[in-house]
């Protein structure tokens, strides 16, 4: 179980640790009560500052979805996000949604690609 | 058969140092440059037909550099058996180890200067998410069990010890203790992984990190074996002649040639498991430098070899 990070994305290294590990979640690779790495190991395995792991970790907590152990890393306390009801998410659905229009992308286009994330994300909760 | 003096221990003890250079450290380090298979040299990727234009004067250089260092080698060691001096051994090992991995490290920094840009810096990296422990590696019973017969060949050498050589046990004491900051930092140690054939990464480098730990156990054995014989030798006379002396001896050997024959297994399976992984990386910051790897061990090093060092050129002095 694998996490990773592209330097040159746009999108912040914390933003892509706590997506990263919600995935894996999501897939069913990381139940609940497993034991993450702590806050050094991950930042030294990724070669990223201590403080970007720490803001993604605690991130992580502020969504219910894992306990920071200090010094003993962190374990993974639920599989579903506290505070975040549909009507939220379905907000940042239909934002990405538009661009996806925007761009040009067709409705085949669109569901082809949702298939396909969500087939990926299945994915990631399969052993490897 | 009859005892053997401290002068047939010491020509034994170079005898097999001699042996391990010849068997594991030559050969090692003649095939080195093609350890990645052709298409890389010390771990640096070329280009296709380096071997067949200037890799051939690249191999030629450093061939001719490996043939170097073994010979000052083995010219300073005979040099010390003619003139008699070998209670300088210990000073030898730590000296030339020191111009060995300098002109090693020296050789394979500036063919990376040359010939192009290693290890390679991935924008895309990944880490396993599985914790790692330092119960998981390291022992804290073997520790206790090591560091209490550590005190034990204290206490006997203190209470009943003859004409004790302090150089003997306060260098292999320090060699000794020392080697478990070196495991906890070695297990600590961290770097990314490229995004590509992770697993099998991921499996080399935790394979690289428990053979480490074990060389630095099997080491440790050496030692420990060391200390103990010396502590058992100088405090009781019975035991400084007659067969147990060879019993001694023995148990000194046997360490050591587990410790030879592990390196070598060692050696052989991670080359194996890394022939074809791609990117090759280097050994010590394989495709992005990892910031918390380096300074821990470093600082361990240089603390732990430079003591050792100079506790063995203050009692040589």
């Amino acid at each position: 179980m694998f996490l990773s990070i592209d330097a040159d994305d746009k999108i912040p290294i914390y933003r892509q640790v706590v997506d990263g590990i919600k995935a894996l979640i999501a897939g069913g690779a990381l139940r609940e009560g497993m034991v993450l790495p702590s806050v050094r190991q991950v930042a030294g395995d990724l070669g990223v500052n201590l403080n970007t792991i720490a803001v993604a970790y605690r991130q992580l907590q502020d969504e219910g979805l894992v306990t920071v152990r200090h010094g003993a890393g962190a374990i993974v306390s639920a599989t579903r996000p506290q505070g975040i009801d549909q009507s939220e998410l379905r907000k940042l659905w239909r934002t990405t949604l538009t661009d996806m229009v925007l761009a040009g992308m067709n409705d085949r286009e669109i569901l082809a690609a949702a298939r396909e994330e969500l087939a990926l994300l299945r994915k990631k909760g399969e052993p490897r | 058969m009859n005892a053997p003096t401290e002068f047939q221990l010491d020509v034994l003890s170079i005898s097999l140092i001699v042996l391990f250079y010849v068997l594991y450290g030559f050969r090692r380090q003649w095939n080195s440059p093609l350890r990645n298979g052709p298409g890389y040299f010390l771990g640096v990727q070329v280009p296709p037909g380096f071997y067949s234009g200037p890799g051939i004067r690249w191999l030629k250089h450093y061939h001719f550099m490996v043939i170097l260092l073994f010979s000052v080698m083995g010219l300073t060691l005979a040099a010390m058996v003619v003139a008699g001096r070998l209670d300088a051994t210990p000073l030898w090992c730590g000296g030339t180890a020191i111009v060995f991995v300098a002109t090693m490290q020296g050789f394979v920094a500036w063919t990376r200067h040359k010939i192009g840009a290693n290890p390679p810096v991935l924008a895309t990296v990944a880490a396993p998410l599985e914790a790692r422990r330092l119960c998981d590696y390291v022992s804290w019973k073997l520790e206790a069990f090591v560091t209490g017969i550590v005190g034990l060949s204290w206490l006997t050498l203190f209470l009943r010890g003859h004409h004790v050589d302090w150089s003997n046990p306060v260098t292999t004491t320090w060699a000794i203790l020392g080697l478990l900051p070196g495991k906890i930092v070695l297990v600590r140690s961290s770097f990314p992984l490229p995004p590509e054939r992770t697993e099998e990464h991921h499996r080399l480098s935790e394979a690289r990190r428990r053979y480490s730990l074990r060389y630095m156990d099997a080491f440790r054995w050496c030692l420990l074996a060391n200390l103990a014989a010396y502590a058992v030798i100088r405090s009781w006379a019975a035991a400084q002649g007659g067969w147990l002396n060879w019993a001694f001896v023995l148990a000194q050997l046997v360490p050591w040639a587990f410790f030879v024959a592990l390196m070598i297994r060692g050696e052989q399976r991670l080359a194996h498991m890394g022939r074809d992984l791609r990117p090759a990386g280097s050994w010590s910051t394989p495709f992005r430098p990892a910031r918390l790897m380096l300074p821990g061990g470093l600082t361990w090093f240089t603390i732990w070899f430079g003591g050792l060092i100079g506790l063995l050129v203050f009692y040589q002095g």
